[in-house]
């Protein structure tokens, strides 16, 4: 008996030791406290001194980290300070790295099985790889770029073979999986998913599902090309923002014959989006300003960056410091599998990015030979081949899952949407050189080097915003901005037929929205329509962001003429709202004149008086925010009621389909218009009804849902809260239900699921020594175990930001601030 | 007086565990325990094998805990499989121990009846 129960116990821990059971992973290896989880937790503390050696490299390069975990990386050449930073990069991030690639790559199955297949095939069916592979290929192989990334992947690839068994991150384990060798085209694999997250702009869907319900006039004026409101990059002649309003046409009869195409293009873009169904563009934003030496408290230049992104654990950033000797020295963040700084400084200049949010990807309606399978496509009378590219799907034991073929015209990646083939064309797939762009960024002595740099950068199109020690601010939204043919916009699906449908050129850099030095002594950019179309008519794009943010940060900037780098750091978390200045008024006007008339009654008036009493400011213990966004809420869903299907019932994806909140200040001005009404009511509503009507509504609604408006549950702090998921999203890997300040179009937009905000904050004075502070939600390590996991979380929260430490050289650090060395040296 | 033979034996057995462990991987626990049951006399040999299975991966353990944030990663993977962490550090000792017991005590008996 005895024995039979040890020998089927240990079959049984065998078992469960060698192999996976359901989600569970072998735990022999898991558990095991020599090289198991166990000691990888305890290997994520490095020691003090440690030598290495690295084959590739030319000279010993010396990397030193600070207390928080920033490597100073010192070389005698940049080859050798791109190996050295890959090595680090994949010692802290190795899984983050392996997570995008695959992620692009579309090979997640090889992780998940076939549950990711879905996912997999979107990824592959953009053609991002495809366009990667095509750029890999043809690079200059003198470039920095090119000698980077090389020399990179070499840096990833000693650490791996060098890898202990113990410091297999947990991610891995996990998966029961093993880290996969780096190629250098992966770097560029993620610069091309950046640009799916930042340069893929399908506005068009949008206006074609309203114009399907409202007519084509009616749709053109709610997702109008230029904004009502501007306040754009390239300043106007006064820094206050232009109102250009027209009349919104009232609603006319469906048009049903955009109905097929808003479809089609609502396919494509619902597994690319940028937005979340329940996002909203007052909820996503990145934010950047600079400050001439005249504003200054202390007449130096001061520059803020504050890009904003799907927030992750680990970060999408990582923080470093890098010196080539005599030649480069280089702070701030970059991506985890891209060589070099982003976003950052050097000795003289200092820079930053916010999205552009132009139109650089177009759809073209493609003839085939035939409808399944074709391997032709009609081009100006001809047939021609369509360029195939079979992609096979693996399991995790390698297995092949499904094979698709995916087909590429002229222009791009083509698929079948709704019966019809569309191609794609954008500037993803054009040849480009970022990572040349991002790296020669570090040797500018000036803001016109910089610019010149920038002149040929291609994708993602990017508010790039520069300070230097010389007192120059500067801004330009650069990029690749395709002409197209005919009235130039890009918001239609084209014949693909004809060469005629094609781009034609694209606008020269002086063409690009542009200001250095304006007269009002600063600069800023938060995702708005660049510039005035008074000023420039070159379409950029349509349907922009209301420049709510925008507003705020120039009253902010104009508001103070001696601004100081800690005025910079709280403008970054500033609770205050244009977007809020602008609507309340609204509702209490509307509030006193329902009651004038003898309509009010105590709930409205309450609600009124709730509103009137409240700061505009979405701090986390103010409890009348609440009371306005349910307000406003209830407002987009009162008078945006033709846009909804009436079959469905009202919820928060629908805001997707209203427009943005400048469209409703634009029929403000027109109190009877016919949008007003709401017709699930059988009286006609005016403006002040509806303003009411919705006032009411939320404060009856939160009544009910969360109690007395002086209890704690009407707190801010209880709505608006920062999700910060990990790369798996396993909540014991991620920071959860964050309490943030701000609120929906602050300079610090909190979102309604909370999983996009500030993924990196940085002031930089450009003072006869450059200083800088900065933070990002995270830590430098990817390991959930580590200290460094999530140790700026709580300054990110509180809007504190750290002094970046930025010494010349290695003996120039303190030595209680040395955390520990690497020299790694060649073999 | 104290029989220190015994005490000796439990070190050097824990000692090999660990080495191996280390060395080769968790694996090597049943191939130590099935050895140790074949060269050893004591009635008791699968229970000492457990014990010293158990005090050799302590001991690893316990460098980690001092050397790392265990207790972190422990809640971390405790919440990924919906367990205590508690639950984890104390199925890390007992499994070397099970595994060292079965070894222990089926070898011999293989060896018995293939005799």
């Amino acid at each position: 008996m005895r024995k039979a129960l040890a020998a089927v116990l240990l079959a049984g821990l065998l078992l469960i030791g060698f192999k996976a059971v359901g989600p569970i992973p072998p735990l022999g290896p898991l558990l095991d406290p020599a090289n198991g989880v166990w000691a990888q937790a305890a290997a994520t503390t490095f020691p003090t001194l440690q030598q290495v050696s690295m084959p590739g490299l030319s000279k010993k390069v010396q990397v030193v980290f600070d207390d928080r975990g920033v490597p100073h990386v010192f070389a005698d050449n940049e080859q050798d300070a791109y190996r050295a930073l890959g090595y680090i990069e994949a010692r802290d991030r190795l899984f983050q790295m392996e997570a995008q690639t695959r992620a692009t790559a579309g090979r997640l199955t090889e992780w998940a099985g076939p549950k990711l297949l879905d996912s997999d095939r979107s990824n592959r069916e953009l053609g991002l790889v495809w366009a990667a592979e095509k750029k890999f290929a043809s690079y200059d192989k003198n470039s920095i770029g090119y000698r980077a990334i090389e020399a990179y992947a070499g840096g990833v690839n000693s650490y791996i073979s060098q890898m202990r068994p113990r410091d297999m991150p947990v991610e891995y384990r996990l998966l029961n999986a093993v880290p996969m060798q780096w190629k250098p085209v992966y770097s560029l694999y993620f610069l091309s998913r950046m640009s799916l997250n930042l340069g893929f702009n399908d506005a068009t869907v949008r206006r074609l599902k309203a114009q399907s319900m409202v007519g084509k006039a009616a749709a053109d004026a709610l997702f109008p090309v230029n904004s009502p409101i501007q306040q754009p990059i390239q300043p106007l002649s006064t820094s206050e923002p232009r109102f250009d309003f027209a009349v919104v046409p009232a609603p006319a009869s469906p048009d049903s014959s955009v109905l097929a195409e808003a479809r089609a293009r609502e396919a494509l873009s619902t597994t690319l989006a940028f937005r979340k169904p329940t996002e909203t563009a007052d909820a996503i934003g990145s934010n950047n300003w600079a400050v001439s030496p005249k504003r200054a408290a202390a007449g130096h230049a001061l520059l803020a960056g504050d890009p904003h992104l799907d927030l992750s654990l680990p970060s999408v950033w990582y923080e470093m410091h890098i010196v080539v000797s005599g030649k480069l020295d280089v702070a701030g963040v970059g991506f985890p599998g891209v060589p070099g700084v982003v976003i950052g400084f050097n000795r003289d200049v200092a820079w930053t990015f916010t999205n552009t949010g132009s139109d650089v990807n177009d759809y073209y309606e493609e003839t085939v030979d035939k409808d399944v399978n074709p391997s032709m496509y009609k081009l100006d009378g001809q047939w021609k081949p369509l360029e195939q590219r079979i992609e096979e799907y693996k399991d995790a034991k390698g297995v092949v899952i499904a094979t698709d073929t995916i087909r590429f015209t002229h222009r791009g990646p083509m698929r079948r949407q709704l019966g019809h083939w569309l191609s794609m064309r954008w500037t993803v797939y054009d040849k480009s050189h970022e990572p040349d762009n991002f790296l020669n960024l570090g040797f500018a002595k000036n803001s016109t080097e910089w610019l010149a740099d920038m002149a040929d950068y291609v994708v993602p199109t990017q508010n790039g915003l520069v300070a230097d020690r010389s007192g120059n601010i500067a801004i330009r939204s650069s990029g690749k901005y395709p002409i197209r043919p005919g009235d130039g916009r890009g918001d239609v699906i084209r014949d693909g037929s004809t060469t005629a449908s094609d781009w034609i050129g694209q606008l020269s850099v002086d063409k690009y929205p542009f200001s250095m030095n304006p007269a009002q002594g600063f600069l800023a950019s938060a995702n708005q329509q660049p510039v005035d179309p008074k000023v420039n008519p070159a379409y950029l794009g349509s349907d922009w962001y209301s420049p709510w943010r925008a507003m705020h940060i120039n009253a902010l900037l104009r508001a103070d003429s001696a601004v100081t780098p800690d005025d910079m750091r709280k403008f970054q978390t500033d609770p205050g709202s244009s977007r809020a200045e602008v609507f309340v008024p609204f509702f209490l006007h509307a509030a006193a004149s329902i009651d004038s008339a003898g309509k009010s009654d105590g709930e409205l008036r309450t609600a009124a008086d709730l509103l009137r009493n409240w700061d505009r400011r979405y701090v986390r213990d103010n409890r009348r925010a609440i009371l306005f966004e349910a307000a406003m809420t209830e407002l987009a869903t009162r008078t945006w009621d033709e846009l909804r299907d009436k079959k469905k019932t009202p919820s928060a994806s629908d805001r997707q389909n209203y427009p943005e909140a400048q469209i409703m200040v634009e029929l403000m001005r027109e109190p009877t218009s016919e949008w007003w009404d709401d017709h699930s009511t059988v009286q006609r509503e005016n403006r002040d009804d509806i303003l009411s009507a919705s006032l009411r509504a939320a404060y009856v609604k939160l009544l009910r849902e969360v109690g007395d408006p002086a209890g704690d549950k009407w707190l801010w702090s209880n709505t608006r809260r920062a999700n910060i998921y990990h790369l798996l999203r396993i909540p014991a890997f991620s920071a959860l239900e964050v309490p943030v300040q701000g609120g929906p179009s602050t300079l610090s937009p909190s979102s309604g699921s909370g999983t996009q905000g500030p993924s990196w904050r940085m002031v930089v004075e450009l003072g006869p020594e450059v200083r800088a502070w900065a933070i990002y939600p995270g830590g430098q390590s990817g390991a959930p175990s580590s200290a460094r996991y999530t140790d700026r979380l709580s300054k990110w929260t509180n809007g504190i930001l750290d002094p970046v430490l930025f010494p010349h050289n290695a003996a120039e650090l303190e030595r209680t601030r040395v955390k520990s060395t690497l020299t790694l040296v060649p073999r | 007086m104290i029989n220190m033979r015994p005490v000796v034996k439990f070190l050097l057995l824990a000692e090999l565990f660990a080495v191996t462990t280390f060395g080769l991987g968790w694996w090597s626990v049943p191939l130590v325990a099935a050895v140790w049951g074949l060269v050893s006399r004591s009635k008791r040999k699968a229970m000492f094998a457990a014990l010293a299975a158990l005090g050799g991966w302590t001991t690893l353990f316990l460098l980690d805990v001092a050397r790392g944030p265990v207790a972190t990663m422990g809640s971390q993977l405790g919440g990924v499989m919906n367990l205590p962490a508690f639950g984890l550090y104390a199925f890390t000792l007992i499994f070397p121990a099970l595994l060292a017991w079965c070894a222990a005590t089926l070898v011999p008996s293989v060896r018995s009846s293939g005799a």
